[in-house]
């Protein structure tokens, strides 16, 4: 790489349709974002959310209808997408069905008018590096999925594009491939330090892959951070339902002093940081995911009902009745011999440390 | 791109045509029928209709068409069915594939020919093999039979995509669910083919009313149908208002066809809609004996067209058809020697208007694929307006509208090209729209992601992905201008005339000979043709162009 990794920056950015009605869609509203330069940000959000129209813009396949977009230093607001210098892979993989393998990634450097020698050593070497070395000569469409996902993958890089855009690239792989795949485009990724923005709704594939995550809901960016600050400290019950499972309970102050507040989740009284003050009998939410609770046999201070369990190998999951509220819990590795049917009565654990409060 | 000057550009043009040759000489038609020294008189048209003669030929045209209708369609379906659900050879396949192309490509009035060969005075049927003496070929029974023949194949192409659709998949799980042969026959199959049967009827209809050349060889005396009784008006009678108004007489029904067939193309979508049909059950909806019925049926119309067709060939090769057998080459040596005028403008005219045609083709329907808006939809049914019109009124259209000044064509080749370009791309137009709906936005998406201009694109991604398109519109507008005679025989002149028209000539001086070289010509010319187009094109794609679909 010659050059160093550049920065994304979107500033108030919006979209708007008009939907067939007539009336106007906002498609993504009010959208901030910086991409740092050579990381690998993650677009996560339910169908509609408006991940995908944003990475359009950020492509430059779609304009938005305020704010800007810039690359680098370059406000490219207004710049047509071939004039970004950008790499984008296709959800459907847009291979040019007419073109071989080669042709299809030897597209852009003929395209910058690179000479055939130039462009041959290149293509080789982008085919070489993708595994797909032996293949030059075929035809798009005499390859698998996962063949025709990784030309996409090397045209798209051969360029050396200064910002890499995937759109749900893995979609149409089946799910061991889709493994397979998320790894191979992370290996790249990193090796080529290239700033990247991915588009997914597969929250697994978003953990497994990102920097960092954007979730996004309703045209709007719900939370932004890495895996793991998202996954224990959502910053709203969309972004903690969305990413893994979660139980989401109401609470009830019992009391609060000095950063701390002590609650009354479903009968057990559980000690939570809180930044903010909260009078007493006030009424919160909190989440606990369902991996942190614990059962046992009954007889503890807090008693439940099994309403079903299934047993799914490294873990089983239960739905748990304790009081008026339905638990999802989670047990890892189930002793053998467990037989827990509708109707058992169980001991149910809260987690001392993994309550969090939503706001 | 929207916005683009370039495109702007080609629209303006685009529309300067459409309005010359498409909505000027239709104007043009209208006001002549509907005018005369006082400004606007419905008299002329209630005049028509009043008279006995022409209500008379209205009617004709009218019953002749649904007859035809209904016989083509039954062989249509008789073949697609047929084809798409037993286990026919790939040899017998390939032979329904060249019967159903041989009409396609032949002059509008080989069968007719054959006809007048076959069950004429002299005819090889009437005369040779049954003794009759004076045999009667002219009338409804030959008109029908020789359309029915000639447009079957319209509806085989119409409805055989449609059956292999509803085969597989959903005439299975109508078995899995005890449904007998005929249940599901009758429950699934017949409902799901019947808009598919509508419109090849619709089809066939339009093509039997706008047809003239065969009730001009076939009809005889007592069967007048519109197009020949405008022909005869202006050709005889020198009466061009009388022709104008006759001619819109065939507007009625053509527009009622016309609007029918596109709605029920509209809504035959849930049919089509499962292109890749999961399983193909070719066989499967034939028992033994259904089989062996089809087949015989099939078989035997395909044995009459051959016979037809070898009798054209036998006599383009004796000196008299019917009187004197011997084998000759004379028939050839008339038609090369005073034909050549005619073969020599007629492919002038084919090779011009083939590639304009082709070219216009693909632009009209990347607009209309890849635009928006009103604009849009006003391209598309302009674009298919003369498509759609009888040849007769396209005509006449045309003669009123380029013998005066400001546009005075008449006599030229290029009245004859632009009459054929705007007539027979629809073709063209069609299989553009149809493959650029496969063709996904992302591709050109992804040519603009990697740094190409949308001109470079359009050159290098969108125009190679469309080729099949570009050689469809080439080969239909080629083998129109070799064969077509309804609309151009009014736009002939001493200067340019055309094989068909000499054909014609041939058959009314009873030069039977010479008439049936020129057809054999034609057919050899059009089939060495479309090969060489064929070769062509699959030098100039992979394969998996060509599996995109070539929509025909």
């Amino acid at each position: 790489m010659s050059n160093a990794p550049v920065s994304i920056a979107l500033r108030r950015v919006s979209a708007a349709f008009r939907s067939p009605e007539g009336a106007t869609v906002a498609a993504v509203r009010d959208v901030d974002l910086a991409v740092r330069p050579g990381e690998l940000l993650t677009l996560l959000g339910p169908s509609g959310c408006g991940k995908t129209t944003t990475l359009r813009m950020i492509a430059g396949f779609q304009e938005p209808s305020s704010g800007e977009i810039l690359i680098g230093e370059h406000d490219v607001t207004r710049l047509p997408a071939n004039r970004r210098d950008i790499g984008f892979v296709f959800q459907s993989y847009a291979l040019f069905p007419h073109l071989s393998v080669f042709d299809n990634v030897a597209y852009g450097l003929r395209v910058r008018r690179k000479s055939a020698h130039e462009t041959r050593t290149a293509v080789a070497a982008v085919l070489a590096l993708v595994g797909l070395g032996d293949l030059e000569r075929r035809s798009p469409s005499e390859l698998s999925g996962g063949q025709q996902q990784r030309v996409a993958l090397a045209r798209a890089i051969v360029i050396r594009p200064r910002v890499l855009l995937f759109d749900e690239p893995l979609s149409n792989l089946d799910a061991k491939l889709r493994v397979e795949m998320r790894t191979e485009i992370q290996r790249l990724q990193r090796r080529l330090g290239i700033t990247t923005v991915y588009v997914t709704h597969d929250q697994e594939e978003a953990m497994a892959i990102s920097d960092r995550i954007a979730v996004m809901n309703d045209g709007r960016i719900a939370q932004l951070g890495s895996a793991e600050e998202l996954y224990r400290r959502p910053a709203s019950s969309f972004v903690a339902g969305f990413l893994g499972r979660a139980n989401l309970l109401p609470a009830t102050v019992r009391a609060s002093s000095g950063g701390t507040v002590t609650l009354d989740v479903c009968g057990a009284a559980i000690k939570v940081a809180s930044a903010i003050s909260h009078s007493l009998g006030e009424r919160l939410s909190v989440m606990i995911r369902p991996e942190r609770i614990l059962i046992g046999p009954p007889g503890g201070p807090l008693d439940g009902e099994i309403v079903s369990r299934v047993y799914l190998g490294e873990k089983a999951e239960y739905v748990v009745q304790v009081g008026g509220a339905l638990l999802q819990v989670i047990r890892a590795d189930p002793p053998e011999g467990e037989t827990l049917a509708p109707g058992a009565r169980v001991g149910i654990t809260l987690p001392r440390d993994g309550v969090q409060l939503l706001p | 791109m929207q916005g683009d000057p370039l495109r702007a550009g080609v629209v303006v043009a685009l529309w300067l045509l459409l309005g010359l040759f498409v909505l000027y000489p239709l104007a043009c038609l209208l006001i002549r029928a509907f005018s005369d020294d006082g400004g606007f008189t419905l008299g002329p048209i209630v005049g028509a209709l009043g008279n006995p003669t022409h209500l008379r030929a209205l009617r004709n045209s009218l019953v002749l068409a649904s007859l035809v209708g209904i016989l083509g369609t039954a062989a249509g379906f008789l073949f697609a069915y047929a084809a798409e659900r037993t286990d026919m050879s790939r040899n017998a396949r390939r032979l329904i594939d060249f019967i159903i192309l041989l009409p396609l490509i032949s002059p509008p009035f080989t069968t007719s020919i054959g006809f007048v060969f076959s069950f004429g005075p002299r005819g090889l049927i009437t005369h040779d093999l049954l003794g009759m003496q004076n045999a009667q070929v002219y009338g409804w029974a030959s008109t029908t039979c020789a359309e029915a023949l000639t447009y079957f194949p319209l509806a085989f192409l119409a409805l055989r995509p449609l059956i292999a659709a509803i085969g597989g998949d959903l005439e299975e799980a109508g078995f899995s669910l005890g449904g007998s042969r005929w249940q599901v026959f009758r429950t699934i199959t017949l409902p799901l083919t019947m808009p598919g049967l509508g419109n090849a009827f619709l089809l066939i209809f339009a093509a039997s009313l706008a047809d003239f050349a065969t009730p001009l060889i076939l009809a005889g005396n007592n069967l007048p149908v519109l197009p020949t009784d405008a022909y005869l008006q202006i050709t005889g009678m020198f009466d061009l208002k009388g022709g104008a108004v006759l001619s819109l007489l065939l507007l009625v029904p053509a527009g009622l066809v016309f609007f029918a067939q596109r709605y029920l193309v509209e809504r035959r979508s849930y049919v089509t809609i499962t292109g890749k049909s999961g399983g193909r059950a070719r066989g499967a909806g034939a028992t033994a004996w259904l089989r062996w019925v089809l087949w015989a049926a099939c078989a035997a119309v395909t044995l009459f067209i051959l016979y037809l067709y070898a009798l054209l060939a036998y006599a383009s090769a004796v000196v008299a058809f019917g009187a004197n057998a011997t084998l000759t080459l004379d028939n050839y040596r008339v038609i090369f020697t005073e034909g050549v005028p005619a073969i020599k403008d007629t492919l002038i005219i084919a090779l011009i208007g083939m590639p304009l045609g082709g070219l216009y083709g693909v632009i009209v329907g990347y607009l209309i694929a890849r635009s928006r808006g009103f604009g849009r939809h006003m391209i598309e049914i302009v674009s298919m307006i003369n498509y759609a019109l009888p040849g007769t009124i396209v005509g006449i259209a045309y003669l009123i509208a380029f013998n005066d000044q400001p546009f005075a064509l008449t006599g030229t080749a290029t009245i004859i090209i632009a009459c054929y370009i705007f007539r027979y791309s629809p073709t063209g137009i069609r299989t553009t729209v149809a493959l650029l709906q496969q063709v996904d936005r992302s591709i050109e998406e992804a040519s603009f992601s990697l740094g190409a201009s949308s001109l470079r694109t359009f050159r290098s991604v969108t125009l190679p992905l469309i080729l099949p398109a570009f050689f469809a519109g080439l080969g239909t507008v080629f083998i129109r201008a070799m064969t077509a005679i309804s609309a151009t025989i009014f736009l002939v002149s001493i200067n340019w005339t055309l094989i068909t028209v000499r054909i014609l000539e041939n058959m009314t001086e009873v030069a039977l000979g010479p008439a049936a070289a020129f057809s054999v010509f034609v057919i050899v010319v059009v089939l060495g043709v479309t090969s060489l187009l064929n070769v062509a094109l699959r030098r100039m794609t992979t394969l998996r162009v060509s599996s995109l679909g070539t929509a025909s």
